[in-house]
């Protein structure tokens, strides 16, 4: 496997190096995947990015030679892996960017090759997480009502009726939202998770996410402890919308009494049956 | 209020989303083409960090901040720094226009997006013409 970053590059803006920052964060993003920093929210919410800073190594691209996304990382003590600067990256290329602030075809061509120099460097590394755990292929049982296809899973998933999921593997589960929650809400634009080390019981409130429609409370199908949340789903909430039982999961919970917890939750049919009822009622 | 001379156009540093990529090209846009010699713009990052000219050109000027979501990381850090903020813009507005449409990715944007751009930047040049002076 190739090793992925998580990857800070500098917000550069007025300088001609500092957009160029940004475009190799991006085509490293693509090259090879890992997840991309925005420096302004580290600095302002740096715990939105503990999760991935303790599973990814950390890069850091800076523009210029102010570094501010170096500093930005010394000043919140973060271990860096692997800095680059523009400056000196230019000073090697036989590439020449524009003189202008919004990168053109060289500017890409250039971010692009400095990219490939990066991913090419990278040694293989195993990495930490339980996505093996959450892996399995999932199967869809459908529901149409007007234009909409609701998706619920066949199997493995269990739902309560407030439209959210879990998922269990051994004694851990995920949490999510419903596909029929996420389409009613359209697009996800904020999500605010649980906190880490956070004991729920079951129906107790484990995140919440805001739509450019409405915002919801998510209610715990389980009790239990959460363990890990979905970062990504504060970047990019939206994820939400395109995978809401796989890339989409909300939170990760130690059960503590999921026996208990199961009699009040439906399997797929049931849970099918419930949105019929509420899509007739609603829609 | 006091009057001040200078109109700072700042995006928010969004990446790796379109909404990040509207804001920045958004700024540009202003800057380079709508209201070309009346806005500057100004790296958030450099300001956050505590760069001291970054500092005085955000107290000194009126600021129009353009953010990707609901953070309002360019809304929050110019009033942090002790700027004014005399018209704040979030790109989710201007793509409820959009409904329906693709504007692009985090690395381009597509007609609709360079669009909602181009709407931005006129919307908000319209009031950094306009504002007080």
């Amino acid at each position: 496997m190739t090793k992925k970053f998580a990857i800070l590059p500098c917000n550069g803006l007025d300088k001609q190096n500092g957009p160029i920052s940004r475009e190799v964060a991006l085509a490293l993003l693509e090259e090879i995947g890992g997840k991309v920093i925005c420096p302004v929210l580290l600095n302002n919410a740096s715990p939105r990015y503990e999760k991935l800073l303790g599973e990814l190594p950390l890069l850091v691209i800076d523009g210029c030679g102010t570094k501010c996304a170096s500093k930005l990382a010394a000043g919140l003590s973060l271990k860096v892996d692997r800095k680059v600067l523009i400056t000196d990256e230019m000073k090697t290329s036989a590439l020449r960017p524009e003189d202008t602030l919004s990168p053109g075809p060289a500017g890409m061509e250039f971010a692009k090759a400095v990219a490939t120099l990066i991913a090419e460097d990278m040694p293989e590394e195993a990495m930490r997480n339980s996505e093996s755990l959450f892996s399995a292929p999932v199967d869809y049982n459908t529901f149409t009502h007007d234009k909409y296809i609701f998706r619920v899973p066949r199997e493995g998933f269990f739902f309560n009726e407030n439209d959210c999921w879990v998922r269990v593997s051994g004694t851990r589960a995920r949490v999510g939202v419903s596909d029929y929650v996420q389409q009613n809400m359209t697009d996800m634009t904020y999500f605010s998770p649980p906190p880490v080390g956070k004991t729920v019981e079951q129906f107790d409130e484990v995140g919440t996410i805001e739509s450019v429609k409405s915002s919801m409370d998510l209610i715990s199908p389980v009790s239990g402890t959460v363990i890990a949340v979905n970062t990504s789903l504060v970047e990019s909430p939206e994820i939400v919308n395109e995978d809401p039982y796989e890339k989409g999961w909300v939170a990760e919970l130690e059960l503590t009494d999921f026996d208990s917890d199961m009699e009040l939750l439906l399997d797929c049919k049931s849970y099918l049956e419930l949105i019929r009822k509420k899509a007739a009622e609603e829609h | 209020m006091e009057q001040k001379d200078t109109v700072l156009v700042v995006p928010c540093s969004g990446i790796g989303k379109v909404h990040g990529l509207i804001s920045r090209e958004s700024a540009y846009e202003i800057t380079d083409n709508v209201a070309k010699g009346q806005a500057d713009t100004l790296c958030l990052a450099l300001l956050v960090k505590g760069d001291e000219e970054a500092l005085a050109k955000v107290r000194n000027s009126r600021c129009v901040t353009i953010d990707g979501c609901a953070k309002y990381c360019a809304k929050k850090n110019i009033e942090i720094a002790g700027g004014e903020v005399a018209e704040s813009f979030m790109v989710n507005d201007a793509l409820k226009n959009h409904r329906g449409e693709q504007p692009g990715t985090a690395t381009k944007l597509t007609e609709t997006g360079w669009t909602v751009v181009r709407e931005i930047a006129c919307s908000l040049a319209n009031g950094i013409e306009g504002g007080e002076k």
